[in-house]
């Protein structure tokens, strides 16, 4: 039984490895070059009423440092969400990720897009936040897939990413919410390259804090910060500023 | 995906160092900006004109003692009775309204409507609103158990000003006119109700969706100066509780089994849609209505300026409410209702009073409410 074990691991890494000795050295690794490593995590959307739908815009921006050699990156993104009846958000992304001090002539830099899907699954009481009191604490606990794309990491490289994760966010206090929240999940590196790339799969945590309604009603800020537990691709953190249009 | 490290490594701390600083400044920001001013705002007593109270779904109060959301609006109520109001927003009697006489349930029954009428101190006026558990818990006895409860009610108050309006099954509205105030009652569950609504004893005014929407179109239209338009129904126009879809994995999804009674169900959803297309073009100052057991008080939107919800009125039954970016104010799992002052020529100013109380006291949150 061991034995057939042993056997069983090579035979199924074999098609990785043998696409490991065709791919193309990248500057960055592709979850990195896609929104989903390349820009800051952010809470799941603060319920709304159940009677209207709600455009919503961002702005985000995320550095990615102490990735253990090469130059840490930076992004910026802009993007536009749809909530649904004051619950689930489907949101576009666009934006454009470059690397500090680059020293090459090429590739210091690339757009990025996604979209992603954020379904609020359970949103009710305080759970954990009941132990400080707060009356008004909102616990809501969802799912998340997102879609990444980034052409032209690298010459002749595209990056393609797909992701799940199972974010969980408490919001507490009354006027100004103070919401922290996690986002554990997995991201897939997939082939959309004309040349040949290998494939592969990481787990990533994402956790940070933001306030919720600040100054006024539609206004969020978020400070997040996200690790893939892949290689050495550092630390990213940064900030998403968010707008929902009340009607 | 292979990746080459072929650069030197730039280390940024002053990057760091800058985001650290903006962390920090928006925590002490978020510190300062959540402080919730609540102070207890006595108002001089010969400036109110009038005041009321709204405490919804207390139809089931502890059998050993009152509880302390009745014992305090008595309380309150009863330093000037003459100018209040108090108003029970529907679900006077839990589980299924009154039943027919005779019934094991009836005594018990009347017990949990006695205990409100008793709340109101003699010489202050009582309204109680039916809620869809005192239509016979939505079955086909509802009809006659609402009538029941309203010779019940007027057996009760023994020649007080105490009634439940709309009576005799109808849906409304029902306009009382107090100095300034302009109070709308409307029975909601005749909206939602799938059994009979009217029968050859009905005499209602209206008896349509459509003839009732165009009365309360008609009533909400302000007919002086600096009136105060309210209008209290059981159910809510918007809310962050379980029949708002939230509270429960099943929240979202509850409308799928058809359960009028949620927001997100098409027969609810056709009853605020009447309701706020009549409140279109006179937008009454405050919708108040109970529904959800919890305390709410939300931005209404263009159709409504703020909508109510004081469902909490029953100890033991109180629920979770969820903050939306409506809200201004929301408390969950806590018993208690709102008080809301008018002020003779000035202003209308909405208390909600919660217990436990904290050590800060029962008065949770004071707003000023102003037509936008």
């Amino acid at each position: 039984m061991i034995a057939a074990r042993l056997l069983l691991v090579p035979a199924l890494a074999a098609p990785c490895l043998l696409r490991a000795q065709v791919a193309q050295p990248l500057p960055v690794a592709t979850e990195e070059a896609t929104p989903i490593g390349a820009i800051p995590p952010m809470p799941l959307p603060m319920p709304a009423s159940r009677d209207q739908n709600y455009w919503g815009f961002r702005f985000q921006y995320g550095q990615r440092n102490e990735r253990g050699g090469p130059e840490d990156l930076f992004a910026v993104a802009a993007g536009v969400d749809y909530q649904l009846r004051g619950g689930s958000i489907f949101g576009l992304t666009g934006g454009y990720q470059g690397r500090r001090n680059c020293q090459t002539t090429s590739s210091c830099g690339h757009a990025l897009f996604g979209a992603r899907g954020r379904f609020n699954l359970f949103t009710g009481g305080p759970t954990v936040a009941s132990i400080i009191g707060d009356e008004s604490a909102t616990s809501t606990i969802g799912t998340e897939l997102g879609f990444g794309y980034a052409p032209r990491v690298a010459p002749g490289v595209n990056a393609c990413t797909i992701d799940v994760g199972v974010p969980f966010s408490v919001a507490m206090m009354q006027s100004v919410r103070i919401v922290t929240f996690v986002t554990p999940g997995l991201v897939w590196d997939v082939d959309c390259s004309a040349e040949e790339t290998s494939s592969d799969r990481s787990a990533f945590l994402g956790f940070g804090f933001g306030l919720q309604q600040l100054f006024v009603r539609g206004l969020d800020v978020n400070f997040g910060a996200q690790r893939i537990f892949r290689g050495t691709t550092g630390l990213q953190f940064g900030i998403s500023v968010s707008w929902v249009r009340l009607p | 995906m292979i990746r080459s490290f072929n650069t030197p490594r730039v280390h940024s701390r002053g990057e760091r160092k800058f985001a650290w600083a903006v962390i920090s400044v928006a925590a002490i920001m978020a510190t300062g900006g959540c402080h919730h001013g609540v102070s207890l705002q006595e108002l001089p007593a010969d400036q109110i004109e009038t005041t009321l109270f709204f405490i919804g779904d207390a139809g089931e109060p502890d059998p050993r003692q009152v509880g302390a959301p009745l014992d305090s609006l008595t309380v309150q109520a009863t330093v000037a009775p003459e100018r209040t109001i108090v108003v029970f927003l529907g679900d006077n009697v839990y589980p299924g309204g009154i039943p027919a006489e005779g019934a094991a349930e009836w005594a018990d029954a009347r017990r949990r409507l006695e205990a409100q009428v008793k709340a109101i101190p003699p010489g202050a006026r009582g309204i109680f609103l039916p809620g869809n558990h005192d239509w016979a818990d939505e079955t086909a006895f509802g009809l006659y158990s609402i009538r029941l409860q309203e010779r019940m009610i007027a057996s009760l108050a023994q020649g007080r000003n105490v009634r439940l309006i709309p009576g005799n099954g109808c849906p409304g509205p029902v306009p009382v006119d107090i100095g300034r105030l302009r109070l709308i009652a409307i029975d909601t569950q005749w909206w939602l109700h799938s059994y009979i609504v009217r029968d050859s004893s009905s005499r209602c005014e209206g008896s349509t969706v459509g003839a009732v929407t165009a009365a309360l179109r008609s009533e909400v239209r302000p007919t002086g100066e600096g009136r105060v338009v309210l209008v209290a129904a059981h159910h809510p126009l918007m809310t962050g509780g379980a029949h708002g879809g939230y509270c429960g994995v099943t929240g979202p999804y509850r409308r799928f089994g058809g359960a009028s009674q949620d927001i997100l169900s098409s027969a609810n959803r056709t009853m605020r849609d009447s309701i706020r297309s009549a409140f279109s073009d006179h937008p009454p100052l405050a919708y108040v209505a109970g529904h959800d057991h919890n305390l709410q008080v939300l931005r209404g939107g263009r159709n409504v300026n703020y909508i109510l919800v004081s469902g909490a009125g029953s100890p033991g039954k109180t629920e979770c409410a969820v903050r939306m970016r409506e809200s201004y104010y929301v408390t969950q799992h806590r018993a208690g209702f709102m008080r809301i002052d008018i002020l003779k020529g000035k202003g209308v100013l909405l208390r909600v009073f919660r217990y436990p109380a904290t050590k800060h006291g029962a008065l949770a949150y004071t707003r000023w409410l102003e037509l936008r």
